[in-house]
């Protein structure tokens, strides 16, 4: 088929659209990387820098060296893998098991979960529960609370659904338990599912905000997500205070929140995708 | 072993008894009771707690029962309308500004010529999604910062403002960045599921679009929109669901200067029963949070059963 003349002018304006797109999404975290990698005086004069002007690293060491910065890295970190193994652990495995048509009461569990994501008792009557198991002001608060996301339940019992029972059934009858068939036949077939999976929760995990300040209240335990909105916000709304930290300090703050993500996120892209769709396909 | 396990399963199924038939499934449901004990803590535990929203709790050192004490009082305290008018404001907004780009940015890189192109752009556009909202909201305060952003430079280069704005203080822009911050943040990826009902389209069906002669235009349309009609319906439903717990993005940028025009009510019951311990009265808040989300579901439901011809609960 010819291309007519109309049609070639759509095509590349647009591809100058998605190319907009990109560009306004890459400018602002390309201004960040940059600034952080700038010096006081430059920072200080210009704000926030678009063109490098050579690299200093002068930023990222202060923040090696700050106990305050360092310490909520290393806890962010510990408290999202442990967060994410425990996510892992029970999703898998109600995942299987509701998956599995040997289940018994198996459509009513099914039910009783998708209600959970219409009937919401709110945030008091959650935070209620979380108080009344003493977890506040602990890490476990960040961890069991927020264990299960529902969605990301049914994507990977989808996916399970569509691996064919015949496959676990001769593990079965070969005398494999049902934890043994889970682990050395379902799993190493669902990569990509895990994959997905493990990835929503890294981030959600990582990213937490606001369940953070609703149950953390001892500054010492504080993420550093909580740690750079302090900083960054603080300094901006109130006017008048003068802040003594430049932006390339603030920016390096800034890089060390994405730095986790934007380095899982390239490795995980692939099967995030897939992932997505064959679990998605069979509602 | 082998020999003495084909006859016990026959005598398994043969027996059917309840008894039985549980233990045989036995190991499948201790493989499900963690997380069902988790769903029954964390999901069906606070459905108790609701009872509190007809108490005093947390106002008094004797909490009691107090009937509809707290709706009544909710109906009357303007900070509630306050949020509640929020609420509603930023959802409308939501829905007329947000909502369409994620399928215009699908149906644009659908039309991208290069696989490679293609990849580079999905790789690219679905980043901010997996940033949190401080990392989003501070990059917003950096770039429209009264000093030193670039938005107000540009503004103030071009003549177009006289004075740098300060949006993030600002009651008649905030609203705008909170929009912008969740297009930025979110248009990208909302774009997958969209991408995903694109490619799953019959290609005969274009073919056939293209012998009746049908431009670009005609086949999207008559085959692409009318194809992707159901999955603009159920994240159109999803998105109402949604749209009551914007927390983290407005708790994230909001400042008291801004509470105006954008405490909505999840803030305003998190304020008043965390920070403030007005337990009863926030939970009466979040009740009727609850209450507008389950309304707003079903309507949705019926209008585009009963408009659209498409269900989807």
């Amino acid at each position: 088929m010819k291309t007519s003349p109309g049609r070639k002018t759509f095509i590349v304006l647009n591809a100058l659209f998605i190319i907009l797109v990109c560009v306004a999404i890459m400018v602002p975290i390309w201004m960040v990387v940059v600034t952080s990698l700038s010096t006081d005086a430059v920072a200080a004069k210009e704000g926030f820098v678009l063109i490098p002007k050579g690299i200093e690293f002068e930023s990222y060491h202060k923040i090696f060296v700050s106990r305050g910065y360092m310490g909520a890295f290393t806890r962010s970190v510990w408290i999202t893998l442990a967060a994410t193994a425990v996510s892992m652990i029970l999703t898998t495995m109600l995942a299987y098991g509701l998956s599995q048509s040997g289940l018994m009461f198996r459509t009513t569990f099914n039910n009783l979960i998708l209600i959970t994501m219409v009937i919401d008792g709110g945030i008091i009557p959650f935070y209620m529960v979380v108080r009344n198991l003493g977890m506040i002001d602990t890490y476990a608060s960040l961890i069991i609370p927020m264990a299960i996301q529902t969605y990301n339940l049914i994507l990977m019992r989808n996916f399970f659904k569509g691996i064919p029972e015949s496959l676990m059934e001769s593990a079965r009858l070969d005398g494999a338990s049902e934890m043994r068939t889970m682990v050395s036949i379902v799993l190493p077939i669902s990569v990509p599912i895990i994959a997905a999976i493990t990835l929503f929760y890294l981030v959600s995990h990582w990213n937490r905000y606001f369940e953070v300040i609703m149950f953390i209240n001892d500054s010492k335990k504080f993420t550093l997500q909580v740690l750079l909105r302090q900083m960054l916000f603080q300094s901006e709304s109130s006017e008048g205070t003068a802040s003594i930290l430049f932006n390339n300090f603030k920016m390096a703050v800034m890089v060390m929140t994405m730095l986790p993500i934007l380095i899982v996120y390239p490795f995980v892209q692939k099967y995030f995708i897939s992932g997505l769709m064959l679990g998605s396909v069979k509602g | 072993m082998k020999k003495t396990e084909g006859p016990q399963v026959r005598v398994r199924r043969q027996g059917s008894s309840f008894g039985t038939r549980f233990y045989k499934q036995l190991p499948l449901f201790l493989i499900v009771l963690p997380g069902l004990i988790w769903y029954l803590i964390f999901k069906y535990f606070p459905l108790w707690y609701i009872s509190k929203a007809f108490t005093n709790y947390g106002m008094s050192a004797n909490p009691r029962f107090t009937g509809l004490a707290n709706f009544t009082r909710l109906f009357q305290d303007p900070k509630f309308w306050r949020a509640f008018r929020n609420t509603m404001i930023l959802s409308l907004y939501n829905i007329i500004f947000y909502f369409p780009i994620p399928i215009i940015l699908a149906l644009s890189m659908n039309e991208l010529r290069t696989k490679a192109g293609k990849k580079v752009a999905q790789f690219i556009v679905y980043i901010p999604h997996f940033l949190s909202w401080v990392v989003v909201g501070g990059l917003f305060v950096m770039l429209l910062s009264p000093t030193t952003g670039i938005v107000n430079r540009i503004l103030v280069g071009l003549g177009i403002i006289k004075e740098p704005i300060y949006f993030m203080a600002s009651n008649d822009h905030f609203r705008g960045v909170l929009i912008l911050s969740e297009i930025w943040k979110s248009a990208g990826y909302g774009a997958v599921i969209y991408i995903a009902a694109i490619s799953g389209v019959d290609s005969q069906l274009y073919d056939a679009a293209m012998v009746d002669g049908a431009g670009y235009w005609g086949r999207l349309i008559h085959v692409t929109l009318p194809a992707i009609r159901n999955t603009i319906a159920t994240v159109l439903l999803l998105t109402l669901a949604r749209i009551m717990q914007m927390q983290d993005q407005i708790l994230v940028m909001y400042n008291a200067s801004v509470y105006e025009v954008s405490d909505v009510l999840r803030t305003y019951s998190y304020i008043s029963g965390i920070r403030q311990g007005n337990v009863g009265y926030a939970t009466a808040i979040g009740l009727f949070t609850s209450i507008v989300s389950v309304v707003l579901i079903v309507l949705s439901n019926w209008f585009s059963k009963h408009v659209l011809d498409e269900e989807i609960l």
